[in-house]
């Protein structure tokens, strides 16, 4: 069951070239999502979309199995969300930019003390939200996304602009809140590093195409399988043909034999074979493909 | 609870009371002219024209180009238009609480124009035992009627400004294009068609009054009728704009 569906979903601004492409978006219920995709590549247009800050052209959207169009109401009084930089009345304290919302959202007056100790910022008194530092702003613009209890938390690179503290902190909130109150968590970054260790989910996109949906695993997977095993010997021909008789497939490529990596006793029953057939051995490595690697050669495909 | 601290709610007290402390400063220095108002035999009519002069002109229509320009601005310069649109409300309530709240704050102008009104009158006579203390009664019914009209001629200006301010983030639009509508509606108001320019109107009612001429065209009905469009307008472009926030 998803909670976000898009399906074909495409989009142009004005005078320029599309910046959607038939994305088709599927995130779970229940799950952390992470859409990565380098700057300028859609994601925050894809959120805005789904958010309805942008009037939708051609595709459908769907959150919690309604159309956004028909039913926006109902389906905003459902979601958290913070898209770029946050939205605070700086000229207003913490606990006053949240009564404003709060009456907005028609939530318990108690949900602001809640949130506020939620995020870490439960003493911040007359404080202005202008005099906040980045991070606290931050936090306040999640407090914010939180105070009407949502089931889904839209954040647009919420850890921007924070220290590493900052991020250790964010990242252990938002698992907490997934994993405790089950809530549903898009949260859209550049940084693979970032996502990786919070996510079960991952959607890539680049230059505004879906490049990878799937789960975190899959991603993984995908770099298993993309990895290589290398081998330089004194004589690649028969080398070759014993790769073939362990039904391996091998490329010659710079001299070198290439080959998927296969299981540890396969490598062990391989380099028997070579020696017991005279072949010299000069070099036998496994070559993994780091995730960021994957992640560069998804969106510069 | 957004214009708390905020200019758009110094700009009403400020705007409220900027012309009985002129006048009051006036009356102290030359207590001559509040003298001649009391001779008249027409003294709450009078002040309430003599206050109304500069008020009409420039000061109330200036003033709502300001005050309406900040309050949208308030979004604007906080960068919480997307979370307001991001909330379960409805875009209809949204522009037209808004709209409310501009109104809500230019009744509570006139309210603190009239209570300055009110402290001109009385304060010289508090500070200056020559002049005398103003027991006259007052034509409450005078003061209703003649407020309420200069609250309704004022009312397109207010409409024609909110539609602005919404369209254009960059704030110097709408206070440079309003200004610009200020300054020509007074230099055209000897035009014969003056009359269909909206932001000649608090300035027109005045000349209309302090003459006692019965005008040829009812600025009341042109007033609502420009209220009513620009309204329309503005909520029309408002729902139909592509990207909100």
């Amino acid at each position: 069951m998803f909670c976000v569906e898009t399906n074909k979903l495409s989009h142009s601004f004005q005078g320029h070239a599309s910046v959607l492409n038939d994305i088709n978006l599927q995130v779970p219920k229940g799950s952390i999502y992470g859409f990565l995709g380098p700057n300028g590549a859609g994601k925050t247009t894809t959120l805005r979309l789904l958010l309805g800050l942008i009037k939708k052209q051609q595709g459908e959207i769907l959150i919690f199995n309604k159309s956004l169009q028909n039913n926006r109401a109902s389906i905003l009084q459902d979601i958290g969300s913070m898209i770029e930089s946050p939205s605070l009345y700086g000229h207003l304290t913490a606990v006053e930019n949240l009564r404003l919302l709060q009456k907005l959202y028609r939530c318990p007056k108690e949900r602001i003390q809640e949130v506020l100790q939620t995020v870490g910022l439960p003493n911040t008194g007359s404080k202005k939200a202008s005099q906040f530092s980045l991070g606290m702003k931050q936090r306040l613009s999640i407090a914010v996304a939180l105070l009407h209890k949502p089931s889904l938390l839209i954040l647009d690179e919420p850890t921007n602009g924070l220290d590493p503290n900052g991020i250790i902190e964010i990242r252990d909130l938002l698992k907490k809140l997934n994993a405790e109150q089950g809530i549903s968590i898009i949260i859209s970054s550049h940084l693979l590093s970032e996502i990786e260790k919070l996510v079960t989910h991952v959607g890539i996109i680049s230059k505004g195409k879906m490049m990878f949906q799937g789960t975190l695993k899959d991603l993984v997977s995908k770099q298993y399988q993309s990895s290589r095993l290398i081998l330089e010997t004194s004589d690649m021909e028969k080398s070759k043909a014993i790769i073939r008789s362990l039904q391996l497939n091998g490329t010659i490529e710079a001299n070198k034999l290439l080959l998927p990596v296969p299981s540890k006793e396969i490598i062990a029953d391989l380099n028997r074979q070579l020696v017991n057939n005279g072949i010299d051995v000069y070099e036998m490595s496994a070559v993994k493909k780091d995730l960021e690697t994957i992640f560069m050669e998804l969106i510069n495909h | 609870m957004k214009k708390r601290r905020s200019f758009a709610s110094w700009l009403v007290l400020i705007g409220g009371f900027f012309t009985a402390t002129i006048s009051i400063l006036i009356f102290l220095c030359y207590p001559k002219q509040l003298l001649s108002v009391h001779a008249s035999g027409h003294f709450w009519e009078l002040m309430f024209q003599k206050s109304w002069q500069s008020m009409a002109f420039m000061l109330l229509p200036m003033g709502i180009v300001l005050a309406v320009s900040l309050i949208t601005q308030l979004e604007f310069k906080n960068n919480t238009w997307k979370q307001l649109h991001t909330t379960p409300v409805s875009l209809t309530s949204i522009y037209f609480s808004k709209l409310a709240v501009i109104i809500v704050m230019m009744l509570q102008l006139f309210i603190l124009f009239n209570i300055g009104i009110f402290l001109s009158a009385v304060i010289p006579a508090l500070l200056n035992s020559k002049i005398p203390f103003p027991n006259y009664p007052v034509d409450f019914n005078y003061y209703l009627v003649e407020n309420g009209k200069y609250f309704i001629v004022c009312l397109p200006m207010i409409a024609i400004q909110y539609l602005l301010s919404l369209q254009f983030k960059n704030f110097l639009i709408p206070i440079g294009v309003g200004l610009a509508l200020v300054v020509g509606g007074l230099i055209g108001l000897s035009w014969e068609h003056i009359y269909t320019v909206p932001s000649a109107y608090t300035a027109l009612h005045f000349l209309q009054a302090k003459n006692n001429v019965t005008p040829a065209h009812n600025l009341i009905l042109w007033s609502l009728g420009y209220f009513a469009f620009f309204t329309l307008l503005g909520y029309w472009l408002y729902i139909s704009k592509a990207e909100k926030g």
